[in-house]
């Protein structure tokens, strides 16, 4: 080697990134010169700073704990469940056993010539099908473990839900009861007196099925949303865990419950814990007298779900008509997923203490658990009682009446119209998909030859100089042959358009925005300024009269007299009617009208409205004198009224 | 009856803790969630802290670190082994060269931004090393600004020269682990640690030692 080594020569050396060659060179070399020692050494130290940067900071149990929900569960918040390992070894041995028992006994010498004749044409709708239609009793209960995930993709009822339509897969609702009591099996072992403590290490969590079924009601005017969801939770015999997660979502916290939907003097939900540095994370302790599968139901509250209505109404060619198509979009951007979800939206304004968002963005689910009150001197159970209790107003009622079961069947039907006396629900027909940050926009009605009438309206003081078009409609059952006068309408945006000949080709005629109708009632949609029909109001003539003097020569009263005329032009090609309201700025007046064309009416206390029709093309002219009447004359016109009524 | 006893007694602790990369990998596609758990938790650390020397940035790293182990749970079935470590890390860096040149073509970073891990400094940082009691928070100041000075060197290699040294000096994986890593030969990696090497040499600071 000649010279001293490079930089980058001893660089390679210190990391041995040279050839083997390269190496014994240098190395020699070393040994014989101090100066490429010495800055090697240099380089060395220099080199060792980048140990500083091995302090930095691990991974934290949340980090895991969300990483491995987001990796195993996708978008929707993980169930995580523990039980004892040995136990899941004894399960899966027996599943494999009951699995390979069901097809001996379904392809076996016995099978019946309508079965499939094949394994290969055992298809996985098939399966479900056959699985479900399968009597309870008459099912293995490993069969239902071991089908598990193909029953997940088929939506399922609850007991005391209403399915409203064929659900998902071909498979029909009734057939997908919950196991029977027969498939569970109690276990000999007894349980502990004492619960645990806690779980015993994080990799105890196991990951449940699906959700069977969802049911979403939002509450539109709270941005609240019940959910309802129903899971099969596989129990051993003793105390459970079940973990539930929401972050990354607008859960409430405090909202969640969880109750068996079978088996209820068998299986009991001890206590919901929150873990400490575990934000977004909540423990359910289980103590179960039975083994299997048990149908669970969760209800929560969520915010970020939303839903509008909006209309479409198509006037007639004479605009004595309108198709009216109801819409309803719900907007789901409460960070969850809801598959298959049964949707019922509420009308009408709810009550509630804490805003649902709020609630779900807490770092604790009950405030700093180190703090007083809620969640500090009650036990958590208590304090979920206590929140259902205050929001009893509502979400209390809403959430007993379905979490009820079927002996109370009746008395939650009263509940439910009780509870609804304000308010409307609707429910949407069957199931929807609603992912999260999606919309979808669905029918609700559409109704031919709703009755409407057309009113042209003209006041200064409230729209300027410009008359503004109306378009009226009643909610009731004569103005329509169906679809109207069942339901109020929630509130929500019209659009209005016009047939404009017999092709159908519509105009937009304007929108607006409409509050919430109830049955029976009429509505007048404000469809903005009208461009074919004028009203120009002219002042004629103006002067004073009958003026009234004090003692000292002083006027103390006086009339005033106003002429006016004010025409109409109809540049349209149908005849409208129109509506004018005038102001005179004081209680004490009277009108004079002329002319036929128009009648008047006393609109309130100062003002008159006067109505009158416009053939297609056309101008009409109002005119009329409206005298007031000021300072010691209103007297004489009170006078005059008084004697007018006796 | 001691915590630990008691817990085990309620749950039956099972010592996943002893048993391979690849048995865990084999138990996941078996169906069993907590095989996947325990090997998030075995590789969290030196994922997060690698993916933090990539992106510079906790909050990055952490999206990044979701999405690695996602990728795993999600491709476990073309894992053929026999280095899991390896196959991980190639996961990561995937995930974190995407990510760089993503924000690459999404940002103009100013060039005398801050990044997300040093942003503390003068009397901010004086302030939380006082409130740590430190024994010396003039000694504390120094050190701090020292990292930050190889904060900065690292995350001023280009994409492909920072992976190959996080991972060779930080993962401490063999040069012909991070080969394959990065999917190169070997050769590649020593000439990129090599170039690595001699930028960090002109930009980390001389030495360690504090001059009062």
């Amino acid at each position: 080697m000649n010279g001293h080594c490079t930089e980058q020569q001893l660089i390679d050396y210190a990391f041995e990134l040279a050839s083997q060659t390269r190496m014994h060179e240098i190395r020699a070399h070393l040994d014989s010169c101090e100066a490429c020692r010495a800055k090697l050494d240099g380089l060395k130290s220099k080199f060792a700073s980048l140990d500083l940067l091995r302090e930095e900071m691990g991974a934290s149990e949340a980090l895991i704990a969300g990483a491995v929900a987001a990796a195993t569960q996708s978008r929707r918040p993980a169930i995580l469940r523990l039980w004892a390992r040995p136990w899941l070894g004894a399960v899966a041995a027996v599943v494999a056993v009951g699995v390979a028992l069901l097809v001996v006994s379904t392809f076996g010498p016995g099978r019946k010539a309508s079965q499939p004749a094949t394994v290969e044409s055992f298809s996985q709708e098939d399966l479900s099908q056959r699985t479900l239609d399968v009597p309870a009793a008459a099912e293995p209960e490993k069969l239902v473990a071991a089908d598990r995930s193909l029953r997940s993709n088929a939506a399922a009822p609850t007991a005391g839900w209403q399915p409203q339509a064929k659900l998902g897969g071909g498979v029909v609702a009734k057939s997908l009861a919950a196991p029977a009591p027969a498939e569970l099996t109690l276990a000999d072992a007894e349980i502990a007196e004492k619960p645990p403590f806690a779980p015993a290490s994080a990799i105890e969590l196991v990951v449940l099925p699906r959700r069977q079924n969802v049911q979403l009601t939002i509450y539109n005017g709270a941005d609240l949303t019940l959910v309802r969801e129903q899971r099969h939770l596989t129990l051993k015999k003793g105390w459970n865990w079940l973990q539930f997660m929401w972050a990354d979502t607008l859960i409430d916290p405090t909202s969640l419950s969880l109750e068996p939907a079978e088996h209820r003097d068998q299986v009991e939900v001890q206590q919901l814990v929150f873990p400490p540095r575990l934000r977004e994370l909540g423990r359910w302790l289980i103590r179960s007298e039975v083994e299997g599968q048990v149908p669970f139901e969760l209800t929560y509250m969520t915010s970020g779900l939303s839903w509008r209505a909006f209309y479409m109404g198509t006037l007639s060619l004479d605009e004595r008509s309108m198709r009216l198509e109801g819409y309803v979009r719900v907007d789901n951007n409460s960070g969850e997923d809801y598959e298959d979800a049964q949707t019922r939206l509420l009308v009408g304004e709810i009550h509630l203490l804490d805003e649902i968002g709020d609630l779900a963005r807490r770092q604790y689910a009950y405030d700093d658990p180190r703090s007083e009150g809620v969640g500090g001197d009650l036990g958590l159970g208590d304090a979920v009682d206590a929140y259902r209790e205050d929001e009893k107003v509502w979400a209390g009622n809403i959430l007993s009446l379905l979490q009820g079961d079927s002996r109370s069947l009746e008395e939650r039907k009263e509940i439910i119209k009780e509870g609804l006396s304000e308010y409307f629900l609707y429910t949407i027909e069957g199931t929807e998909t609603i992912p999260n940050e999606w919309g979808k926009r669905l029918l609700s009605f559409e109704t031919d030859d709703i009755p409407v009438t057309s009113l042209y309206k003209y006041d200064e003081e409230r729209w300027g100089t410009e008359p503004i078009r109306f378009v009226s409609f009643a909610n009731d059952i004569e103005s329509a042959a169906g679809g109207l006068g069942e339901t109020p309408l929630p509130d929500g945006d019209v659009r209005i358009y016009s047939r404009i000949d017999d092709a159908k080709h519509l105009a937009y005629v304007g929108g607006t925005e409409t509050k919430y109708i109830p049955v029976g009632e009429k509505v007048e949609l404000d469809l903005g300024p009208a461009r074919l029909v004028k009203v120009e109001p002219v002042l004629m003539d103006v002067r004073t009269e009958n003026h009234a003097f004090d003692g000292r020569g002083n006027v103390t009263g006086w009339d005033e007299v106003r002429s006016w005329k004010i025409e109409i032009a109809n540049a349209r090609t149908l005849p409208v009617e129109i509506e004018i309201t005038r102001g005179f700025d004081t209680p004490q007046w009277e009108l004079q009208l002329k002319g036929q064309t128009a009648t008047y009416e006393k609109y309130d206390v100062t003002h008159a409205r006067f109505k009158l029709t416009v053939g297609p093309r056309s101008k009409e002219m109002l005119t009329y004198t409206v005298t007031t009447y000021h300072g010691a004359r209103e007297q004489v016109l009170i006078q005059r009224e008084q004697n007018s009524r006796r | 009856m001691g915590y630990d006893d008691r817990l085990e007694e309620v749950v039956g602790v099972v010592a996943l803790t002893s048993v391979t990369d690849e048995s865990l990998i084999a138990a996941h596609l078996r169906g069993d969630p907590a095989a996947f758990r325990e090997l998030v938790e075995r590789y969290a650390d030196g994922v997060l802290r690698y993916l933090t020397h990539m992106t510079a940035s906790r909050d990055q790293a952490e999206d990044l670190f979701q999405e690695t182990f996602k990728k795993v749970h999600e491709k476990a079935h073309t894992y053929r082994g026999p280095a899991f470590k390896s196959w991980l890390f190639t996961i990561a860096t995937r995930a974190a060269i995407d990510h760089v040149r993503r924000r690459r073509r999404t940002a103009m970073l100013s060039l005398d931004q801050e990044t997300d891990c040093g942003q503390e400094s003068g009397s901010a940082l004086v302030e939380s090393i006082s409130a740590e009691g430190a024994t010396d928070p003039a000694e504390e100041l120094v050190r701090e600004e020292r990292k930050q000075q190889v904060r900065e060197a690292v995350a001023s290699l280009p994409v492909k020269q920072r992976a190959t040294l996080v991972l060779a000096y930080y993962q401490q994986l063999s040069y012909r682990e991070v080969a394959d890593v990065m999917g190169c030969s070997l050769g590649t990696v020593k000439t990129q640690m090599s170039r690595a090497l001699a930028t960090l040499a002109c930009k980390l600071p001389d030495s360690l030692s504090v001059t009062k």
